[in-house]
């Protein structure tokens, strides 16, 4: 190796010396005794600033892991991070997309704030003199009655009456009924760009956890972060580790069981009871929605006195919050009857349950709301202004929602988990029961996203109930619950919510607001749209006006009349997309299969230079001879050396994996090569191997020729040769 | 640092000079660690040949609460007695390998001595077990049960032992680091 040093130059000499693993003191005889040097005082002048040191290495020595003082760059980052580090990844997949919806959110408000909320205040409407009576409601902020009602809350409010502004802040002749309309529409669209490219996203990120069985020894070797020096990160990172390593274990062990006719028969009987009567209580829902709105008219006389009103205006939303908050737990309560392979197939059966009750909740009351109320008994519009009747309604049900969330929480978590926890023996705590909260919020998330044509402000309201319920889920979270024991891995199940928030709580939502805006008639008497036939109709009227008004803008109005009333255009882009779409799913189908071959050629690379070398061993000889002789010597680095010696240039490299085959090649060349000595001084009565006999056995191993293997069948391993 | 340090360090600085150039730390970062390794040692400027006790490296900060204190300095330590004291050129040794600008086989070499508990150029079943639980900490809730770690340790040498002797060794172990995408310490 002196040898070697020494025909580098001095500073390659060096540069091999530091990457050596060598100690220092080690590596500095070694250096003397290349360059025959003596360590001479140099001259004192050599000048050394050495005043601010911010370094890396002043960092590491300094506490630059000091992980929970880190700058967020995101809300919420260091309580998601402890989260995580205490429950797992699935529990913060759930705040994660609490979070996630609070930025969808915000923006909803930020675009109807800005074009709808704003100009409508400062334009406010001249008070008529059809003004209605308005009750002087003293619960006015639970039921959205009273106070609320003639604000901008509430889609009555808004008019297409402009009157003299005393603040110039907003044209005179800004169209508020044409905001109204592209507000809502523009926030819709960037909402559902948002969600396709976070779907996309995540699917790619779940796509490339596709080997989880290959990254246990990864795990374990790498995970830890030496940068870590604060003992209580230290701690939680260790048990980030640990709950990680048991959730990757808990994967790996999910057994198929075998099972015969009569348990198979007994499963399915089983299943199908359990589904049954989960149905039976989806339907009795429906109805009890249906039957509580028609004996709760909303403008209905019966209920004049004013105790009683705002009990009767509670009394659906409240039924509604009861029903899909505890319904479910009815439904996991009696699916633990049910056996399943699998935690993850247990958790799709209760999340497909639980979809289709909030579904069917929520397609109930948008009948009723957009046939019934809009029109009315026997054609005739009873109510007035059923718009802001249908907001309120949304506006009682969000609210309700959250404080039946929060009862919920300070009862059924903080005072159950309370009495759990000091009468069991062990202690044990609540388990967070993640699909159904991550529900929860997607269907107060579609309730709002329908809810935005008739209310504008009431992402507002959702914003407030997220932030509430992240802080008490987080509170409650953190003194009553344990560690989920059965353990899941998050990505695939945020992706999936993220698809379910997709299709079919968004489209589904943009489906009825659409319908809404396109075949409702909107009341007369109240509301910008009062005098046209449908609200979308405004629109086009206008587009038409603007492209006579206006010669410049004649294309704007062509353009609507050819491409998007044209329903040949329409049918023709849908056509072109679906083909490029389903091209597209065929190069990733053959994209998978090309990652599944290289997958297997990987696991199977040491098989295939063995049985290069001899076409006639079977894979599985190979195999077995592997696993009694092993594969590998420990001279990977005289292997190594050995080849490099040999390239031509000095640049060519070769990788670990080429050295492994060649050792392994080599080793098999030696052991048969042995083999073959062996049995040729065997047959030659010799009591000691000598070199004649390698000789005479060397050409037999040429690999080129095949014949040279005359004895060899397919099928015996290689052992019984020397036998 | 002040002038008052400044004098001190540009008499040991002739023979720093080599260490510079042998170790992935730069002259800045030597000399710090040279201040630090000399408060160590109780004294200002003493023989950076001797060497400090590994209690008293353990209170450094850094290492206070690493679960592989102990190891650390036993393998970085050059000493004929074993006891894990190290001397100034075996500080310098560590604060190399766990640098940034290390190279990834000055990593895995001493990584993987780190977790060769029993020194033996092996990783076997003992080795790893007492890996898991350094990693997974001390208190009884984050300890796995003794089935899931005959599981873990199953299928860690099923992955990584190629030759199926049922240990892991050095070639094995930077075969499956080289695999990591993000082997970042």
């Amino acid at each position: 190796m002196l040898n070697k040093l020494q025909d580098l130059s001095a500073a390659e000499c060096v540069h091999v010396l530091r990457e050596m693993p060598l100690s220092v003191s080690e590596k500095r005889q070694i250096r003397a005794l290349v360059f025959c040097e003596t360590v001479q005082p140099l001259s004192v002048n050599r000048a050394m600033c050495c005043h601010q040191f911010k370094n890396g290495f002043l960092k590491v020595l300094c506490g630059y892991g000091e992980v929970s003082q880190q700058k967020s760059i995101q809300l919420w980052q260091g309580v998601l991070k402890n989260i995580s580090a205490h429950f797992g990844t699935g529990v913060l997949s759930y705040f994660i997309f609490l979070r996630r919806l609070l930025h969808y959110n915000i923006l909803l408000f930020l675009i109807t704030g800005l074009f709808l909320v704003l100009p409508q205040i400062s334009n406010p409407p001249l008070k008529s003199s059809k003004n209605k009576k308005e009750d002087s409601d003293d619960f006015w902020m639970l039921t959205g009655m009273g106070i609320l009602t003639d604000s901008v809350m509430f889609y009555g409010h808004y008019t297409n009456e402009s009157c003299k502004a005393e603040m110039k802040t907003f044209p005179e002749n800004y169209n508020i009924p044409l905001a109204y309309i592209f507000t809502i529409g523009v926030g819709m669209f960037i909402t559902c760009v948002m969600l396709v490219y976070s779907m996309s996203k995540s699917d790619g990120k779940s796509f490339r956890v596709f080997k989880t069985s290959g990254n246990l020894a990864l795990k374990v070797f790498c995970s830890w972060d030496f940068k870590v020096s604060k003992k209580h990160s230290v701690k939680l990172q260790s048990v980030n580790i640990c709950t990680q390593l048991k959730e990757m274990l808990s994967e790996l062990s999910c057994e198929k069981e075998k099972r015969n006719l009569s348990s198979t028969l007994g499963w399915l009987s089983l299943h199908f009871l359990v589904w049954s009567i989960c149905l039976a209580c989806m339907a009795a829902c429906v109805l009890a929605v249906c039957c509580l709105h028609s004996y709760l008219e909303p403008g209905s006389s019966k209920l004049a006195n004013s105790f009683q009103k705002p009990v009767g205006l509670l009394t659906l939303p409240l039924v509604v919050s009861c029903v899909s908050h505890l319904l479910p737990g009815f439904f996991d309560m009696i699916s633990s009857v049910e056996h399943y392979n699998s935690p993850s197939t247990r958790i799709y059966v209760s999340i497909a349950r639980n979809l289709l009750l909030k579904g069917c909740i929520f397609g109930a009351l948008c009948y009723y709301w957009l046939k019934k109320v809009s029109v009315g008994k026997d054609g005739q519009t009873t109510w007035q202004c059923w718009e802001t009747l249908v907001g309120q309604e949304l506006y009682r049900l969000v609210l309700i929602d959250l404080l039946f969330a929060m009862t919920y929480i300070i009862l059924a978590e903080f005072l159950w988990g309370l009495c759990i926890r000091n009468i069991t023996l062990r202690r044990k705590k609540l388990e967070f029961d993640i699909a159904r909260d991550v529900l929860e919020l997607i269907y107060g998330q579609t309730l709002v996203w329908f809810g935005v044509l008739f209310s504008p402000l009431l992402p507002v309201v959702q914003i407030g109930k997220l932030l509430v319920l992240f802080y008490l889920k987080k509170t409650s979270l953190m003194m009553n619950f344990q560690p989920p024991r059965k353990h899941w891995r998050a990505t695939q199940m945020s992706t999936f919510f993220i698809k379910i928030l997709f299709f079919p709580s968004f489209t589904g939502a943009l489906a009825c607001v659409i319908y809404a805006m396109l075949r409702v008639k909107p009341s007369s008497d109240c509301g910008p749209f009062s005098n046209v036939t449908n609200m979308l109709l405004l629109g086009k009227e206008w587009i038409m006006g603007l492209g006579k008004s206006n010669p410049n803008m004649f294309w704007l109005s062509w353009a609507y009349d050819h491409l998007v009333d044209n329903p040949m255009f329409l049918f023709i882009t849908a056509g072109l997309f679906l083909s490029i779409i389903y091209v597209q799913m065929q190069v990733l189908d053959g994209q998978k299969m090309v990652v599944a071959r290289l997958q297997e050629q990987i696991d199977n690379d040491h098989g295939i230079f063995v049985t290069d070398l001899n076409p006639c061993l079977a894979r599985s000889d190979v195999h077995n001879y592997f696993e009694k002789f092993g594969t590998i010597t420990e001279c990977i680095e005289t292997v190594a050396k050995l080849l490099t010696r040999s390239f031509k240039e000095d640049k060519t490299k070769v990788s670990s994996d080429a050295v492994i085959l060649v050792a392994e090649m080599l080793k098999v060349f030696v052991e048969e090569a042995t083999r073959r000595a062996v049995k040729q001084a065997d047959s030659e009565d010799c009591d000691t191997i000598d070199i004649e006999h390698f000789e005479k056995i060397l050409p037999q191993l040429d690999c080129r020729d095949t014949v040279a293997y005359p004895n060899y069948s397919g099928h015996k391993p290689l052992e019984t040769i020397v036998d | 640092m002040d002038l008052f340090a400044q004098k001190k360090i540009q008499s040991t600085e002739p023979i720093l000079i080599p260490h510079g150039e042998l170790t992935f730390l730069t002259k800045q970062e030597i000399l710090l660690a040279h201040k630090i390794f000399s408060e160590l040692q109780g004294r200002e400027n003493g023989p950076y040949s001797a060497r400090v006790t590994m209690e008293k490296i353990l209170t450094l900060p850094e290492l206070k609460s690493n679960p592989f204190r102990k190891r650390i300095c036993h393998v970085f330590s050059t000493s004929d007695m074993k006891d894990g004291s190290l001397s100034f050129e075996d500080f310098l040794d560590l604060l190399s390998a766990f640098s940034d600008s290390a190279t990834l086989e000055i990593k895995s070499h001493y990584a993987f001595r780190i977790f060769d508990f029993d020194d033996d150029g092996t990783l076997d079943s003992r080795d790893l077990e007492k890996l898991v639980n350094c990693l997974t900490g001390e208190t009884d809730d984050t300890r796995l049960t003794a089935e899931e770690m005959r599981q873990l340790i199953s299928n860690i040498l099923e992955e990584s032992d190629i030759d199926k002797d049922g240990t892991v060794n050095l070639s094995e172990f930077q075969h499956v680091i080289s695999r990591s995408p993000d082997f970042v310490r």
